[in-house]
């Protein structure tokens, strides 16, 4: 097995992370064009959305909240990979994190970008989206600050505003080695981000006060996120959303997911970026670890959910919960729980079997199977209301799988021009210390 | 407040005849889906009969049972909206405002009676339907919820009537267009805070229910049930 | 608010109305038409009208405001300020109505407003039945009209065959003096909600003219059989408002109603108890009733039976009957001993659904409540007020078709309420003129030569006699908006033809039916204003029995029972009637009562046989006649009778404007082509049908797609 990075010459690292910032292949192109394509549909089937009315949806009463609440609920889900894996090993100083926090970070920040983005795609009226903020107006109006629709507004800015920080803090004196030498436009980009670093003492001790602080806050606004998403949901009285362990639920579901994908995006760099001397078994091993215990922690919230309703036999819970566990629902709960447990279960518990590969796999599933979660959730308690007579069906349109199809490019295509502009994986954190720093 | 309006429908004189859902159609300018949209459960009945059947053949029976908004006192559907488009007047009514509706879904999720009913598109009527259209009554545009209001523009002028005359607003003098037009008179709407009034006895009555009382969203539309 | 209430208002205010806008809506009655400078925007006008949707008809109140429509003229479109209907309630002053409208009758507006409403004369440019039509100008049209009907009178005028709706008033006189003119026979009446069989049965027994009016609102514990008297039978409104006041309108009775009917009708639904009877053995369960009256003391009054028809009732063998009737004898037993206990006990009988033996059935409740001691007294049956104009007769539509040469059809549509098995079709090919007064282009427009449409009801002169009621009454309303198109009401059309024609003439108006009851003191003018002429019914009418047998006999139904297993039930549906409802779109968007469904209606499928059959909820079902198929979507009702097969009539118009043109099948088209007796009524229920299912889910939408409250999880 080859050195641990930390072993490896300053040098080489500096040219190994820095050299996918240089030169195009034929291949980036291609997919960066093709995630283009895919977003641009979606784009283009939201101006449709937009110009036609919500009737273009497969949304109908009783079942208001569709494909877009789910994709809300997953991509915030998703951005609790950074802020978490990042924050918690930074903090409990972790050596093994150094490759894997910004990768971290970056998806975090354009996660968020993404999953804010449907609170507004799914308004029946998206073109007013700003009187949902507090705006001085003519007509003296405000917001209302009871709606949890309120509360994620605020927790959703804080925390975007919160992970750009956190994600551009460590890129500085990766920015100021950057501007050093390089392209001309480049070396203007970079040095404007550097901020005009020198790597002083001083700078140094402020950067890893300013990281700490912000690890620990953005640990906090990360929880609270998505307990205040979860009480979108918990905070009605519709049956099996009013429900108190919701909060701690999509806390958990969210950490999970985020993990997958972090996993997934590792992967995926190693190979394009041939990162494999940074990026290496005993980093995948671990987040592996950690994505097991993340899904036993998921199906023990699962059950504590689902046990007490069915034990309890309410008839207005039941009817959502049987919609869910054995009428039309039963399917995409199922599916769910050999995605997020079995399958996971299987490949990371066992260790013969838990490699890279099927680590990367496992990941897959709980993504899929987290995005079903979502699903199962919004959906059924929507078609089964308290007046039987109102009950109804959902099924998405051709609108709003492009939309959700395009997000996922999106997010492609994002994480592609950022591993293209900024090291993927932070350089100066294998500098050597200054004071051994000679030659 | 002056006024706290409610309504008592008398199950055991409602024949299900829908008169009221026709009444509340023309009054309030709700627009006609068309069948591809009404099959996605897309159409638009401030007022609708519930139907369940009870029992099996011989011993059958049919239960009848409209339902509209219930203008809650604790309405659910209130708290959630982030813009205050819908929220409670003066009078105990829930009012919807559609010109600050931004279409969130969210009042219609959290409505336990699901009579929250959204435009999905534009809404349309080919002429010369339109001339029917109830000036009192605003169109609602694409993207904005709608839902049974009580009637307020008959009772505004109920109390202009009244004010002109110079006399007090009187029970029976609001009449909302579906007890109106209800044949068997089962319905009964007015003032709650006037203990006198139709709508109070009837609340007060051994038959009184509320649907879904449990939820304890104080519902002002009362259920005389049947006598069995 | 109550009548006398308005008396006073409307004697304190009367063209003064006209300038003082803000009030309550009786202080605005107008009965004078209102000029578009009248039009006050922001205010509002009520002028009285008559719903004409159905024969009840129910006395209304149309509500007025400013419209603006976009007209065209020379090439550029203009909008046009015009006084608009806005709505349409019940006159509370109407004894019928009572102030108040069946859904129906409240969609009327969108009949004047319907966007495929004829805008003026047509000729016919294809073959008939292909409706292909051209506009022409009136004289035109008159021309072409009275010189087709003079050649054929010259030949024979009794090949002249005019179809009418129900109804007597203004119309129906009008009517009748045109075909007197010509030397025509009768006009016909060509309708399935005129109820010729209840007439018949009121007549042959009690010698009275016109439809019983029976008196629940004081009846303490009514039986109704066989007449769905909430949804569509005679008055709905009439009869929905005295319900109300039966049930829970005294404070120290409650009206307990058991309703013995072969469909779950909402009337049934109502009751507090449904006896799922035999379709066409209700003559068989008003003998057993009878019988059981007799042999428990309870024929309080039955010494007025005539001998024989005492006799028919005591040879009455009950178990065998309620056998036949496919109900459960002990709870016949109770529910007639608890009826003639009662002490205003009443049975409302009826043919909702006409059968072959209907006349039977209604004979006999007739001579029941005779038994109960009740005709013509509080809570019982009633003698019809006397009519100002008496109600056509004939009802042998086919008959008179098949020896047509000119056909005249108003208010009428034989092509859609006659079974092909009628020939209706060949008829209309061989006459030498259709000529249609319809106000649109329908399934019988279709096959007319000439189309000279109608004004529409609120923007006529209209007089007219109600279906069912208890005190002399005429409801009347004068034009109050100006006429949208080019059309002609049919009085007009019809002077104009007799003019051409050179005839004998007399043009028609309300004042014709009006004038000759007005009370002294009260003038024309009064009546226009109040919306009608209500007059004090006499004195208690004492019951004089003309009528001296009973008979019994068995429902006849066409079609081979091992071959045709299913008996077949099309009905009179709450918001569609005979069918003519169908084109309004916000009687296409309400619910059917029975399965909830919306914009097409299902064929109503008892669970068993469905299950035999597989078919579920949705499937389209083949229903097979003797005399042809259709197809449409299943409803598995839970409450149908099995081996009986319903369906609301309403759907499958050839043509009906854009909301009902091609939707759905006509369950009439399939019938047999068997009337009743006496009468010439179609019988409905005559006919057995096979059943297969001939697909998957089509067309099949329902406003709610759950069943039952307490539900599984096998919905979709
Ligand atoms: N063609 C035509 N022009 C007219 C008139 C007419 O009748 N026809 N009427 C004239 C008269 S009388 C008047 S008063 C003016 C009225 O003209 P405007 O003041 O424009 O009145 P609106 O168009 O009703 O409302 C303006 C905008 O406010 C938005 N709005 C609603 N709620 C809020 C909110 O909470 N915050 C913010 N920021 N916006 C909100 C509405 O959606 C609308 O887009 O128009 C005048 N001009
Ligand atoms: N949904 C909705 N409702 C609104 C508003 C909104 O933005 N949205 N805006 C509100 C506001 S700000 C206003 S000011 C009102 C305006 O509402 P309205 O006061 O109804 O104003 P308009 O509808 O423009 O005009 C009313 C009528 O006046 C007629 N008219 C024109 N000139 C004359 C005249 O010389 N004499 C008479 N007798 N009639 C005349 C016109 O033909 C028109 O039919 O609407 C209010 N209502
Ligand atoms: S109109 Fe009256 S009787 Fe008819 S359904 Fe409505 S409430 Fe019931
Ligand atoms: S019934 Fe529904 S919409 Fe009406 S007030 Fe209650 S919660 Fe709100
Ligand atoms: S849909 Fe409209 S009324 Fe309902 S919560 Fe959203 S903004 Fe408020
Ligand atoms: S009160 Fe008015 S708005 Fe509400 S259902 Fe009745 S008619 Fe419709
Ligand atoms: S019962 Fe007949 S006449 Fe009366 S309102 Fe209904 S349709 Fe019109």
């Amino acid at each position: 097995m080859a050195a641990a990075p930390e072993l490896l010459p300053y040098k080489q690292i500096r040219e190994d992370l820095f050299r996918p910032l240089s030169g195009v292949s034929r291949r980036y192109v291609l997919a960066t064009c093709l995630a283009f394509i895919v977003g641009a549909a979606g784009l283009a089937a939201w101006v449709y959305q937009l110009r036609r009315g919500m009737g273009v949806t497969g949304l109908q009463r009783p079942v208001f909240w569709g494909f877009y609440i789910v994709d809300f609920v997953f991509w915030i889900g998703i951005s609790h990979a950074g802020t978490l894996i990042s924050a918690i090993l930074r903090l409990t100083d972790a050596a093994w994190r150094k490759p894997v926090t910004r990768a971290a970070e970056a998806i975090t920040v354009f996660a968020l970008m993404i999953g804010a983005m449907f609170p507004v795609i799914h308004l029946g009226r998206a073109w007013l989206f700003y009187w949902l903020l507090p705006y001085p107006n003519s007509r003296l109006l405000w917001p209302n600050f009871r709606s949890p629709l309120l509360w994620d507004l605020t927790a959703i800015v804080t925390y975007l505003t919160g992970s750009v920080i956190y994600l551009y803090l460590p890129l500085i004196p990766d920015m100021a080695q950057l501007a050093e030498h390089n392209t001309p436009w480049r070396r203007k980009l970079y040095r404007a981000l550097a901020l005009g670093w020198t790597g002083s003492d001083r700078e140094w001790h402020a950067l890893e006060r300013a990281m700490k602080l912000m690890a620990c806050i953005i640990l906090a606004v990360a929880i609270s996120v998505h307990t205040v998403v979860a009480w979108d949901f918990a905070m009605s009285i519709a049956p099996m959303w009013h429900s108190t362990i919701f909060g701690p639920y999509f806390v958990t579901g969210a950490i999970f997911s985020g993990i997958a994908a972090l996993l997934v995006a590792l992967t995926a760099l190693r190979k394009v970026l041939h990162l494999e001397s940074y990026l290496k078994w005993h980093h995948f091993n671990n987040l592996a670890k950690l994505l097991l215990l993340m899904s036993l922690l998921w199906l023990y919230f699962t059950l504590a959910e689902n046990l007490t309703v069915w034990y309890g036999n309410e008839p207005r819970e039941m009817a959502v919960f049987g919609a869910r566990t054995r009428a039309q629902y039963a399917p995409y709960f199922w599916t769910m729980v050999a995605l997020n447990f079995v399958i996971p279960f299987v490949l990371l518990g066992i260790r013969r079997l838990r490699t890279i590969a099927t680590a990367t796999i496992a990941a897959v599933c709980v993504l899929a199977g987290m995005w079903l979660e979502r699903f199962v959730i919004v959906v059924p308690t929507l078609a089964n209301p308290r007046l039987a007579a109102a009950s109804r069906g959902y099924a998405p349109t051709w609108v709003e799988i492009a939309i959700t199809a395009a997000t996922f490019a999106a997010m492609a295509m994002l994480y592609m021009i950022f591993s293209k502009l900024f090291p993927i994986i932070a350089v100066w954190e294998f500098k050597p210390h200054p004071e051994e720093d000679e030659d | 407040m002056e006024h706290r309006w409610g309504m008592a429908i008398d199950l055991d004189r409602c024949t299900g005849c829908e008169a009221c859902v026709v009444a509340c159609h023309a009054e309030n300018n709700l627009p006609v889906s068309s069948p591809e949209q009404a099959g996605k459960g897309r159409t638009d009945h401030w007022i609708r009969i519930d139907r369940y059947y009870e029992g099996e053949f011989p011993d059958v029976k049919v239960k009848y049972m409209p339902v509209l908004c219930q203008h809650c006192d604790d309405a659910p559907c209130e708290p959630v909206c982030p813009v205050y488009a819908t929220y409670h007047n003066g009078e105990g009514l829930n009012v919807q405002v559609y010109n600050r509706c931004v279409g969130t879904f969210y009042c219609a999720n959290n409505c336990p009676y699901t009579v929250r009913y959204f435009n999905w598109f534009a809404p349309e009527w080919p002429e010369p339907l339109h001339l029917q259209h109830n000036p009192d009554v605003s169109v609602r545009v694409a993207g904005v919820m709608e839902k049974c209001t009580f009637c307020i523009h008959r009772i505004k002028r109920s109390k202009q009537d009244a004010a002109r005359d110079g006399r007090a607003l009187a029970d029976g003098d609001v009449q909302p267009a579906c007890v109106q037009s209800c044949p068997a008179e089962a319905m009964v709407f007015g003032d709650l805070n006037d203990p006198q009034s139709k709508v109070s006895r009837a609340a007060g009555s051994g038959r009184a229910t509320r649907l879904l009382e449990e939820l304890g969203t104080k519902p002002k539309v009362f259920y005389l049930q049947k006598v069995k | 608010m109550d009548r006398r209430g308005f008396f006073k208002i409307l004697s304190a205010t009367s063209a003064g109305a006209l300038t003082t806008a803000c009030g309550t809506k009786s202080d605005r009655l107008i009965p004078l038409l209102v000029p578009e400078h009248e039009i006050v925007p922001g205010e509002e006008q009520w002028h009285p009208a008559v719903c004409t949707e159905c024969g009840a008809g129910c006395g209304a109140l149309v509500r007025i405001m400013e419209g603006v429509r976009t007209v065209e003229r020379n090439g550029e479109a203009l909008r046009q300020r015009i006084a608009a209907v806005k709505k349409i309630e019940g006159n509370p002053l109407d004894p019928v109505s009572g102030g108040r409208l069946c859904a129906r009758g409240q969609a009327a507006v969108q009949s004047l407003y319907h966007p495929d409403r004829l805008r003026g004369p047509m000729k016919r440019t294809g073959d008939r039945g292909r409706a292909q039509f051209t506009p022409v100008s009136w004289e035109e049209a008159i021309d072409a009209a009275s010189q087709k009907i003079a050649k054929v009178r010259a030949a024979d005028p009794g090949r002249i065959v005019f179809l009418t709706s129900s109804g007597a008033g203004t119309r129906s006189l009008a009517i009748e003096r045109f075909v007197k003119a010509l030397g025509a026979p009768a006009p016909v009446v060509c309708s399935l909600t005129d109820f010729p069989v209840e007439r018949k049965a009121a007549e042959m027994v009690f010698g009275w003219k016109g439809l019983p009016v029976y008196d629940l609102a004081h009846a303490h514990h009514a039986l109704g059989v066989g007449a769905d008297f909430l949804g569509g039978w005679a008055s709905p409104v009439y009869y929905g408002r005295q319900f109300g006041n039966f049930r829970q309108g005294r404070l120290e009775v409650r009206g307990h109603l058991v309703q013995a009917e072969s469909r779950l009708s909402i009337t049934a639904a109502a009751a507090d108890h449904w006896l799922p009877l035999r379709p066409g053995s209700e003559p068989q369960f008003l003998a057993a009733a009878g019988r059981i009256l007799l042999d428990s003391r309870l024929a309080r009054n039955g010494g007025q039976l005539p001998a024989a028809v005492l006799e028919r009732f005591q040879s009455a063998d009950v178990p065998a009957l309620v056998a036949f009737c496919g109900l459960d004898e002990k709870r016949v037993r109770e529910y007639v001993r608890e009826l003639g206990e009662s002490d205003a006990p009443v049975v409302l009988a009826g043919a909702s659904i006409v059968q072959s033996n209907s006349l039977d059935a209604i004979v006999a409740s007739h001579y029941l409540n005779l038994m109960l001691g009740n005709v013509g007294k509080r809570g019982g049956v009633l003698p019809p007020a006397a009519a100002a104009v008496p109600a056509t007769g004939n009802h042998r539509a086919a008959e008179a078709l098949a020896r047509a040469e000119v056909v005249l059809i108003d208010g009428a549509n034989p092509a859609y309420t006659l079974p092909r098995s009628s020939g209706v079709f060949d008829a209309l090919t061989r006459a030498e003129t259709v000529i249609g007064f319809g106000r649109f282009l329908d399934d019988s427009g279709a096959w007319s030569d000439l189309l000279l449409p109608d004004h529409d009801p609120l923007e006529s002169e209209i007089a007219l006699v109600p279906a069912v009621s208890e005190q002399p009454a005429v409801t009347m309303a004068r034009p109050f908006v100006e006429p949208l198109y080019a059309t002609r009401a049919v009085e007009k059309t019809l002077a104009d033809l007799a003019r051409k024609m050179e005839l004998e003439y007399q043009a028609v108006t309300a004042k014709d039916i009006v004038q000759p009851v007005l009370p002294d003191g009260v003038t024309l003018e009064d009546a226009a204003r109040q919306g009608g002429l209500w007059l004090e019914s006499k004195t208690e009418a004492r019951a004089t029995v003309v009528g001296q047998t009973l008979e019994l006999n068995a429902a006849a139904f066409e079609g081979d029972a091992a071959e045709y297993p299913m008996t077949f039930q099309p009905y009179l549906s709450l918001q569609f009637h005979d069918g003519s409802g169908a084109h309004l779109p916000w009687m296409q968007e309400l619910p059917d009562p029975a399965s909830s469904a919306i914009w097409g209606l299902p064929v109503e499928i008892d669970p068993k046989t469905a299950a035999s059959l597989r078919i579920a909820n949705g499937d389209i079902v083949r229903v097979q006649s003797p005399h042809g198929s259709i197809d449409a979507p299943a409803y598995v009702h839970p409450g149908a009778i099995p081996g009986v097969v319903s369906m609301a009539i309403g759907d499958g118009h050839a043509h009906y404007g854009r909301y009902a043109s091609g939707r759905g099948a006509n369950p009439l088209s399939i019938l047999a082509p068997v009337w009743e007796k006496s009468t010439g009524a179609l019988v409905l229920g005559g006919t057995r049908v096979r059943l297969s299912r001939a697909g998957g889910p089509r067309d099949w939408i329902q406003f709610s797609t759950v069943d039952r409250q307490e539900r599984g999880f096998d919905h979709r």
